[in-house]
């Protein structure tokens, strides 16, 4: 009953991904660290799950990020995953409705031709699935007019496919106008089509004998049915997988469940969830500006699945995370390209670190501990800053590398050198610890985010220098008078996106002049090129992503740029010729001087006149 | 021949500009000098004495400027130069000059210390710059920021130059042995000072150079310590902490000074992008413009009717300089048919 043989290519196929996808799902589950099963289990009933749900409509099916990325793209995106799925769901009903529960799957999938009723009147399921129908080929349309004109979309450069991408591209396109010719036909004979169907089918049946009718009507689904099965076959291996991981990628989000240091189970279930939209790559500055066009994220994904991943594509990337902010699946881009890292190279004589055993240059006795970090070492303006504006504020500091300490650990991290990063973070901590600070503020953004998020320092507060300045402020410790310069600021990778401080140092320099923001800002912001991250470039090349750069913060037409980052001071000063200045300096050469106190004694030279000057 | 016919323009009125522009006079050209300054000389117009035979810079400069003088050449001072071609040049102010040919004697930029801001120039009070000490020189007052006379002195070679860092790939060639003269001049003005040359490779390349070199040595005492200064930072009483490694004993070393000398390169002059684009030239990927070819167009640039002299195409010493002046005015008499 309801059975002919050109069902068999679906059912293979369908059969086929289904097996394959629960044995990937099942294996990857499987090997989750005890820890995130046991996040599983405390997450599955509770509100996770329902918020997990909503996020599954709005992101698998509906797409709102995409079309917050361009409309056009947005709609076709959901056009297709959305579309077909109401076609399923639609189909599914209509056929139970007509055949009754329990039919098999084909004779849903394949209903028009199963349908044993001859229809007489309007038949609003043949209504509905038409205009479904009409969406879905509305955005195969669009996936097309895109192969060849996608910057009307909104992407200038799009994903270069391998071979099975191609396979599962073309079936998959192949699929609804396939659907649309084979139902046309049978609804040439039976008179069962809507409004789009119905008519082509009237059409077809003016023009072709019913002999004529009958082969092609057996061809055409035939020929839908090995289209759907070739893409289903294809699909666990392409990045089509992405249609149902996602959905477990989500959930398990939900559940608390990260990539970490080390590569586990899970970020199976993060880079199969990647649909190879290519979003990331226009934002990418080794593309855009260096012309390097195969180490973007999508790229690192795609290598890192099929297990080719090479030094140069993992080594490859700023880590800037512009295209981790972009991307629409949410992917933690920038954990899995560093323990990709991590996997590949870590192998240190450990051995080497014994020196740092108990290596202690640090001065003074407040609370209040200063980390300037080897980059505010190498950029000695910021200290003098930050020294004038403790003693200003009357701060008590214990200053722990002024005259030389241990790195922060971030850049062996950042390389892969998970293990030797650990041994230089255990001694800072040591030496934090036995120094008993309650509040630790850093120049350095990268030193920022690994105290916060590697350090574990318990009981003391890690502060960029311009939270903490800006703390001063409030707590009226410090005053800082305009003098009307027009500035404009650079939002450091590690301090902006790295670690979400956008308004700090834009609130401090309002208060110093005016201040003009580059085209690309907060979380758009671009990278000064000097990334730690990247050690596959050279010089030359970071000198060429900082001028791109650069040339924007310039074209703002502000006297002095202002950053907040010692490294990305030192990029951008390589490029303008206007001032470029840490924000440190800016409070320091605008802080009013406070008549009677110790820090009005302290302020000298330049800035005591400047400050004096009316605003 | 018309006058206007036998016109060249000249870019810049330092040694090579002002030799080129007297030879294309001895051979019955117009030149034309066009400096942005207020007065002829360029760079040497800052230094004190030159290497290596420790010459007063006056008696190089002083009979190249009387002889522009004396041989009626016209000079366009305080004036910059925006557009090349090889038929005149435009003006700041949008003025155009026109000529049968142009020589770009426009020379180099010295690199700005500031952009190593680990030497705390324009920060810390005690560093200065090689430039900052010929000056002093020529004041007849070196001292410290304190007004002291030094006692210790470390110069710092290559900043600026073969830096990755900055950008800066290049050798400026003749720092090596500017730090050794300035070493050697501080050694005679303050014979108890300490003095220490920090360097990556010690580059003698002309002759006598290395012969000072060993004397600064043997005779001053002058210490030469191979490994580049890392950072600074100042003492309380205003000295200079430096960081560095001597490389040679394989250990890092700390040292205070109160004379702290960045022995700066050359840059590519800032004017070299817009010639460039005007010219239909090319700026070398190390920022100086790219002759025509390194044998015989030294002096020539890509496009006929447009020629270089001087330390625009790459650092050269002053004699090169006026060496290039000379070749350059035979190469423009020959352009010209004079």
């Amino acid at each position: 009953m309801y059975y002919d043989h050109f069902v068999i290519p679906f059912l293979v196929g369908t059969i086929f991904m289904f097996a394959v996808i629960v044995w990937k799902w099942g294996r990857w589950l499987w090997m989750l660290p005890g820890g995130d099963k046991r996040a599983i289990g405390r997450g599955i009933f509770s509100m996770a799950t329902v918020r997990a749900v909503g996020e599954v409509v709005s992101e698998c099916l509906l797409h709102r990020k995409i079309f917050r990325v361009n409309p056009l793209l947005g709609y076709m995106h959901m056009s297709l995953a959305f579309g077909w799925f109401l076609l399923i769901a639609t189909g599914w009903i209509e056929a139970a409705c007509v055949l009754g529960g329990g039919t098999p799957l084909h004779a849903h999938v394949f209903f028009r031709y199963f349908d044993p009723a001859v229809h007489t009147g309007w038949n609003p399921f043949s209504f509905v699935m038409d205009l479904l129908l009409l969406m879905v080929l509305s955005g195969v349309a669009l996936a097309w007019f895109k192969r060849m004109r996608s910057r009307a979309m909104g992407m200038k450069r799009t994903t270069k496919h391998v071979l099975i991408d191609r396979v599962a591209l073309s079936s998959l396109w192949c699929i609804f106008p396939l659907r649309l010719l084979s139902e046309s036909l049978t609804a040439a004979a039976k008179h069962n089509g809507g409004f789009l169907t119905g008519s082509l089918g009237d059409l077809f049946a003016a023009w072709l004998s019913p002999d004529a009718l009958a082969v092609c009507t057996e061809t055409a689904w035939w020929l839908y049915s090995c289209a759907l099965g070739i893409f289903f076959v294809a699909m666990p291996f392409s990045r089509y997988m992405h249609i149902f991981t996602e959905v477990p990628l989500i959930f398990l989000r939900r559940y608390r469940i990260r990539s970490e240091e080390q590569p586990k189970s899970f970020d199976n279930f993060q880079i199969q969830a990647c649909s190879r939209c290519g979003i990331c790559i226009d934002s990418c500055q080794l593309q855009r500006d260096l012309g390097i066009r195969n180490v973007q994220s999508v790229y690192f994904l795609r290598d890192r699945r099929y297990g080719r991943l090479t030094d140069e594509v993992a080594d490859n990337c700023l880590m800037c995370g512009l295209c981790e902010a972009r991307c629409p699946v949410g992917i933690d881009l920038n954990t899995l390209r560093l323990n990709s890292r991590q996997q590949r190279k870590d192998a240190p004589v450990l051995t080497r670190y014994d020196y740092l055993q108990g290596i202690d240059r640090s001065v003074g006795t407040g609370k209040v501990g200063y980390f300037a970090g080897c980059m505010t070492l190498l950029t000695p303006a910021t200290l003098q800053s930050m020294q004038r504006i403790f003693e200003a504020a009357g701060e008590e500091v214990w200053w722990a590398d002024r005259d030389g300490g241990t790195c922060c650990g971030r850049p062996l991290k950042l390389s892969g050198e998970v293990q030797a990063a650990r041994k230089i973070m255990e001694s800072n901590k040591a030496l934090f610890a036995k120094h008993g600070i309650t509040t630790l503020v850093t120049s350095c953004p990268i030193c920022l985010k690994v105290f916060r998020e590697d350090y574990d320092l318990q009981g003391i507060e890690v502060l960029h220098h311009t939270e903490y300045i800006l703390r001063l402020v409030r707590a009226g410790r410090l005053a800082i008078d305009s003098s009307g310069e027009a500035f404009t600021y650079h939002d450091p990778c590690e301090l902006g996106r790295g670690s979400g401080i956008y308004e700090p140092p834009r609130e401090l320099i309002r208060m110093a002049g005016t201040l003009a923001e580059p085209e690309h800002n907060r979380r758009e912001a671009l990278c000064c090129g000097s990334s730690l991250a990247n050690t596959v470039i050279d010089d030359g090349q970071q000198l060429r992503i900082g001028a791109a750069m650069t040339a924007e913060l310039e074209q703002t037409g502000a006297q002095t740029i202002v950053t907040a980052c010692p490294l990305c001071k030192k990029a951008i000063v390589r490029n303008v010729s206007v001032r470029v200045a840490d924000i440190s300096q800016v409070v320091a050469e605008h802080l009013r001087p406070v008549v009677g106190s110790r820090a009005a004694a302290a302020e000298t030279g330049a800035a005591a006149s400047r400050s004096a000057r009316p605003a | 021949m018309e006058n206007k016919d036998k016109r060249v323009i000249v870019v810049g009125g330092g040694v090579a500009g002002m030799q080129t522009a007297l030879l294309l006079r001895e051979r019955g050209a117009e030149p034309i000098i066009v400096e942005r300054e207020e007065r002829l000389g360029g760079k040497l117009a800052g230094w004190h004495k030159l290497f290596p035979t420790f010459t007063p810079a006056g008696e190089v400069l002083e009979p190249l400027r009387g002889r522009v003088a004396e041989a009626g050449i016209e000079v366009r001072t305080g004036r910059t130069v925006e557009e090349v071609t090889p038929t005149g040049v435009v003006l700041n102010g949008g003025e155009r000059l026109d000529g049968a040919a142009t020589v770009v004697c426009s020379g180099f930029e010295v690199f700005n210390a500031r952009i190593k801001e680990e030497y705390g120039y324009g920060i810390y009070d005690n560093v200065f710059t090689t430039v900052d000490i010929e000056r002093m020189m020529n004041e007849g007052r070196v001292r410290t920021a304190q007004g002291n006379e030094p006692r210790r002195i470390a110069f710092l070679h290559c900043v600026g130059s073969r830096d990755e860092k900055v950008g800066a790939h290049h050798c400026s060639k003749v720092c090596c042995i500017t730090g050794v003269k300035q070493a050697i001049e501080m050694k005679e003005l303050f014979p108890t000072a300490e003095v220490y040359n920090f360097y990556m490779d010690i580059r003698m390349f002309g002759p006598g150079y290395e012969e000072l070199y060993r004397k600064a040595q043997l005779d001053y005492r002058i210490n030469f310590i191979r490994g580049r200064i890392s950072e600074a930072s100042q003492t309380i009483d205003g000295w200079v902490q430096i960081k560095a490694e001597d490389t040679l004993i394989g250990r890092p070393l700390r040292m205070s000074v109160d004379m702290l000398v960045l022995i700066v390169g050359m840059k590519g002059g800032a004017s070299n992008g817009a010639f460039a684009r005007s010219g239909g030239l090319t700026v070398a990927p190390n920022g100086f413009m790219q002759p025509r070819d390194a044998f015989f167009g030294n002096v020539a640039s890509e496009r006929d009717g447009i020629f270089y002299a001087g330390a625009v195409t790459a650092p050269k010493n002053i004699g090169e300089c006026l060496n290039e002046g000379a070749a350059a005015a035979e190469r423009v008499a020959a352009y010209l048919k004079l």
